[in-house]
């Protein structure tokens, strides 16, 4: 039922955003092959705009803004815009997202992209187009997205980045950003390690010239008090290469005594070298997955740093629908951070099953 | 092949008649088993020529092997990173190599053959993660969610294999019928697997990993046998054994004695009445070597080394001597001694550059862990300056021994003797000069052995005359005593390898495991190179590879043998992708993707050609110990790993243009 309620919104929103696009294009004039497009999905959709335009500017935008504090929001829509692939990642965040807007108790657009920056760019502007009351989108390639979101935010809609965008929300004029920065998470890692004793760490990173990867190990270096040893020890492709490496390494670095694996894999990769080699290390790793809950419950590692992504879905949601209803600006211009989040000993067992249920 | 073996026929007989009675009832010998190896060399005596020229000597008969490059190459690269590494050379190290190596050599052995057959397969890679998360589904068993069969291992197990032998099929079928290059079609093919594996997994367990293999832990599904097979692990720390280092020294020595006693029978010439003077200084020989090394176990002070040293020199040249007065004719004319100008030369730039490699490492800090370059530290580069420099200095020293030897064999035999001799005092001075004891042991131990069997050849090979000829008698007995002799020489180092003794235990020594999945590895390079080597397919393979419109022609199912070539890929990828499985339990979807060029490089590295029709599965699988050792040798001396593609890429030119240099040369010789 859900599936087929957003189909038609679908739909309804395709139609409106060729109707717009074809009845006021001055916002959006910027040369000669605007015009062409603009004509040619005039003939095209003609028949089929009348109708979708009168719902959704009847429903949506109109009765919207006039009745901001009678209703409960109840006649909101929100754009949720990312570059999912639909991945368990993603998965948790688009949970977070429609438990926030059932909340709320607003109209929610998931629009995932599966990474395709055009695709994306695309879509920003059709929620545009169909009068959004408010837009989050994460940012993973500026250039391609940032045109668009401008526009939203120049035209009055709240915008709010989300997962990817740290640097870019302000200029666009986004109120705030929802998510995690690498270097904080590593500078929580640290923190971490500083706590459970370690001295010397090895920041093991499974891809070469990732600047995500780099900003996690640079961060734990920023707060740990011991040596880091930031290297790339083989990719998730090839696990056993992966932990020959981080065998290799560590016997060489006989005073080494901490093992933080930039991902979920390389953690467990990690773990299989130090038992191989006989040494008892303090072990950290990047994100959740079964294995590593399994290894947090028998002590084998000692922590993970969770990014708490439901928060990215919940989070904007909320701020967005304060800010139609009661124009608050969350966050006074920094961003709001989802995470580190850590998993160890003492939460495991509560997370593992937040973790079945795709909230963690 | 064939055509070489009717040409050769009047030459076998013209040498069966010369040699012996027994040459006619050889001729059929020669016709069946010589027509497999028979060459180009062969050819060229059909035409009357000097018989001489079809003789392949020992050393020429190894050089024109396609795997020497390789393991000259993975000898160089192992001498490198013992010398900068501190954990690479232990045992821990060389089971992390070993490690890497067995599942990137199980596939390069395949992908070699097939790459003899001259076809690629680019979806090898990602179809290890594919079977392996194949055979993952089967057993799983959630419940509540479509999360697998649950299937007993017994059962899935040959169910994945059958999919493997599938996918094999469907490869080679696809190239057969399509006719495209192989590299297209499989492209496709790893497409395809690339996406199914993500696709179903998460279709199936809705995550983008399959896993938990261990899970299966007493849930009566052969778990606890299956795991046993493809992941059972020797501890070495557990395993002490005080006769340890008495058998594995003796083992070595025996192992190579006969190695070298099988170079003596196949290149000098019998005698037809032994020498029991001969016979009697051989086993005094033998018995001094037993002293020496009991002197060399009795003693551990640098004194009783050197001592112990001495004697068993002294033991090598009367025992090798000895054998050569007691079984082999003396040589006639030795001619003059002469010097040619080039061979001076070679010899001179030889001492220069020892010289330089000795200097460095007098002048240069042995234990300053400063970093000087971006890659390495003062030790470090101390190490590799001496290393590299006195390495190539006896290359150019060999190089100098080998032009002295086209002017006169007295020359050859006196350039042998005096790079023996740099040998020798080079060993005495790491003995005496060296702060680690990696070097006073290991080195001094290799360098005055090496040293000393270059000084007894070279007396040796001034007294005796060699063979001229070829006797298949001979020539069997030679390998067989070679083989065996290399044998027990691998069971000694194995010996080392698996075993520890007290001492190192108390000097806190790192643990080292080794994994069934090595045997694997041994045993399916051994069972590729004996059908490469020895039965009707393995021609077949050579043959569609070289000329597959020709082979066609004389009678070679090249279709069905290119397909059963993809198939034992994809089995191969089974194997690996099994033993990953029971080795780390999950797999990620995207386990395996994109190894496939690494499967080729290791193939390439080990001698394989790329336009097919030339290769050795031995030599692939030495390239994948090649690839195991520049990546580890990298973290292993803690060099920083972000220059570590520019090694390896430097390594693989190195390995391909010395393979390409030996092949010419060794082409040349013939």
């Amino acid at each position: 039922m859900k599936k087929m309620r957003w189909l038609a919104m679908l739909l309804a929103i395709v139609m409106v955003a060729a109707a717009c696009g074809s009845d006021d294009d001055t916002g959006t004039a910027d040369g000669g092959t605007d015009e062409s497009t603009d004509e040619s999905t005039d003939e095209g959709t003609d028949e089929g705009t009348d109708e979708g335009t009168d719902e959704g500017t009847d429903e949506g935008t109109d009765e919207g803004t006039d009745e901001v504090d009678v209703v409960q929001g109840g006649d909101l829509t929100f754009h949720m815009i990312t570059h999912s692939d639909d991945g368990p990642f993603w998965t948790v965040v688009q949970n977070g997202a429609e438990a926030a807007a059932e909340a709320m108790g607003i109209n929610l657009v998931w629009l995932a992209s599966n990474n395709m920056p055009d695709v994306q760019a695309q879509l920003i502007d059709q929620a545009i187009s169909e009068g959004s009351d408010g837009i989050a989108s994460s940012l993973p390639s500026p250039d391609q997205l940032i045109p668009g979101l401008k526009a939203a935010a120049d035209g009055g809609i709240p915008v709010y980045t989300l997962n990817s965008g740290v640097n870019d929300y302000e200029s666009i004029g986004a109120t705030t950003h929802v998510g995690q920065t690498e270097f904080i998470a590593g500078q929580g890692a640290g923190k971490r390690f500083n706590d459970l004793g370690a001295t010397s760490i090895l920041c093991g990173r499974q891809e070469e010239s990732n600047v995500a990867l780099e900003e996690r190990c640079d961060g734990l270096a920023d707060t740990f008090e011991g040596d880091v040893l930031s290297e790339f020890m083989g990719l998730d492709q090839d696990a056993a290469a992966q932990e020959a490496n981080i065998n290799a390494t560590l016997a060489a670095n006989p005073d080494i005594d901490g093992f933080m694996g930039a991902g979920p894999v390389i953690g467990l990769s990690g773990l299989r070298a130090s038992e191989a080699l006989g040494r008892d290390l303090t072990i950290a790793a990047f994100d959740i997955t079964p294995e590593i809950i399994d290894a947090i419950d028998a002590g084998t590692i000692q922590f993970t740093v969770d990014q708490q992504q439901y928060l990215q879905g919940y989070l904007p949601i909320v701020l967005m629908f304060l800010e139609a209803t009661n124009k608050n600006t969350a966050g006074g211009g920094l961003p709001i951070l989802t995470g580190p989040g850590f998993v160890d000993s003492n939460n495991v067992s509560a997370v593992a099953s937040l973790v079945e249920q795709s909230t963690r | 092949m064939r055509g070489v073996a009717v040409q050769a026929t009047p030459r076998s007989l013209k040498q069966g008649s010369e040699r012996s009675p027994e040459g006619i009832t050889q001729l059929g010998g020669i016709h069946v088993t010589d027509v497999v190896t028979a060459d180009a060399a062969e050819a060229e005596s059909a035409t009357g020529d000097d018989e001489r020229l079809s003789f392949q000597g020992v050393f020429q008969k190894l050089f024109i092997r396609p795997e020497i490059g390789a393991v000259l190459g993975a000898t160089a690269i192992w001498t490198f990173f013992w010398a900068v590494s501190i954990p690479f050379g232990t045992a821990g190290g060389a089971s992390n190599i070993l490690d890497v190596s067995a599942t990137l050599g199980i596939m390069a052995v395949a992908v070699a053959m097939l790459m003899i057959g001259g076809e690629f397969d680019l979806s090898s890679g990602a179809a290890t993660g594919a079977l392996g998360i194949v055979t993952l589904l089967l057993v799983r068993d959630v419940t509540g969610t479509a999360g697998g069969l649950g299937l007993h291992l017994l059962i899935a197990l040959p169910l994945s294999f059958i999919v493997a032998l599938a996918l094999g099929w469907l490869n080679g079928t696809m190239v057969e019928r399509t006719g495209l290059p192989s590299f297209i079609v499989t492209l496709a093919t790893f497409f395809v697997l690339r996406g199914m594996k993500l696709g179903f997994a998460k279709l199936i367990v809705d995550q983008i990993q399959v896993g938990k293999m261990d899970d299966l832990k007493g849930e009566n599904k052969g778990y606890e046998f299956f795991q046993k097979v493809f992941a059972y692990e020797w501890q070495r720390n557990d395993h002490q054994w005080a006769l340890r280092d008495a058998l594995y020294t003796g083992l070595v020595i025996v192992g190579l004695s006969l190695v070298v006693i099988a170079v003596y029978e196949l290149h000098f010439k019998r005698k037809a009445q032994h020498n029991p003077i001969g016979m009697i200084m051989f086993v005094a020989g033998a018995a001094l070597g037993v002293a020496s090394v009991a002197i060399l176990h009795l003693t551990d002070d640098t004194a009783g080394n050197w001592f112990g040293a001495i004697v068993g020199l002294a033991a090598m040249l009367i025992g090798f001597l000895g054998l050569g007065v007691w079984r082999y004719e003396m040589r006639g004319d030795r001619g003059t001694l002469k010097m040619p100008s080039d061979a001076v030369r070679s010899v001179g730039i030889g001492i220069v550059l020892i010289v330089l490699g000795v200097i460095s490492a007098i002048v240069l800090d042995s234990d300053s862990n400063e970093q000087v370059l971006p890659l390495t530290t003062e030790q470090g580069l101390r190490a590799i300056l001496f290393v590299g420099l006195s390495a190539l200095g006896f290359v150019s020293l060999m190089v100098g021994v080998h032009q002295a030897g086209r002017v006169s064999r007295m020359s050859a035999s006196a350039f042998t003797v005096g790079t023996a001799v740099i040998g020798l005092l080079m060993a005495f001075f790491v003995q005496s000069e060296s702060e680690s004891e990696k070097f006073r042991n290991e080195a001094f131990s290799i360098i005055l052995v090496v040293s000393a069997l270059a000084l007894t050849w070279a007396i040796a090979n001034y007294f005796f005359q060699n063979r001229g000829s070829s006797d298949i008698h001979i020539e069997h007995l030679g390998t067989r005593i070679a083989i065996a002799g290399l044998l027990i020489f691998l069971i000694g180092m194995l010996i080392r390898l698996l075993f520890t003794v007290d001492a190192e235990i108390e000097a806190g020594i790192a643990p080292a495991k080794y994994s069934v999945r090595i045997l694997w590895f041994v045993a399916f390079t051994i069972a590729c190179s004996w059908v490469l080597a020895s039965t009707k397919f393995g021609s077949w393979v050579f043959a569609v590879g070289g000329n597959k419109q020709a082979s066609r022609q004389v009678g070679v199912p090249a279709a069905r043998t290119k397909t059963q070539l993809f198939m034992l890929v994809s089995v191969a990828a089974w194997l690996v992708g099994t033993l990953l499985a029971f080795r780390i339990n999950t797999l990620q979807a995207n386990t395996g993707n994109g190894l496939e060029f690494e499967y080729i490089i290791a193939a390439v590295v080990g001698g394989t050609m790329l336009t097919g029709g030339y290769g050795s599965t031995i030599g692939a699988s030495i390239g994948a110990v090649i690839m195991a050792m520049s990546v580890l040798g990298i973290p292993n001396s803690n060099w920083n790993s972000d220059w570590r593609f520019v090694f390896l890429g430097a390594i693989l030119l190195l390995a391909v243009i010395g393979n390409n240099f030996i092949k010419t040369k060794a082409e040349n010789l013939r």
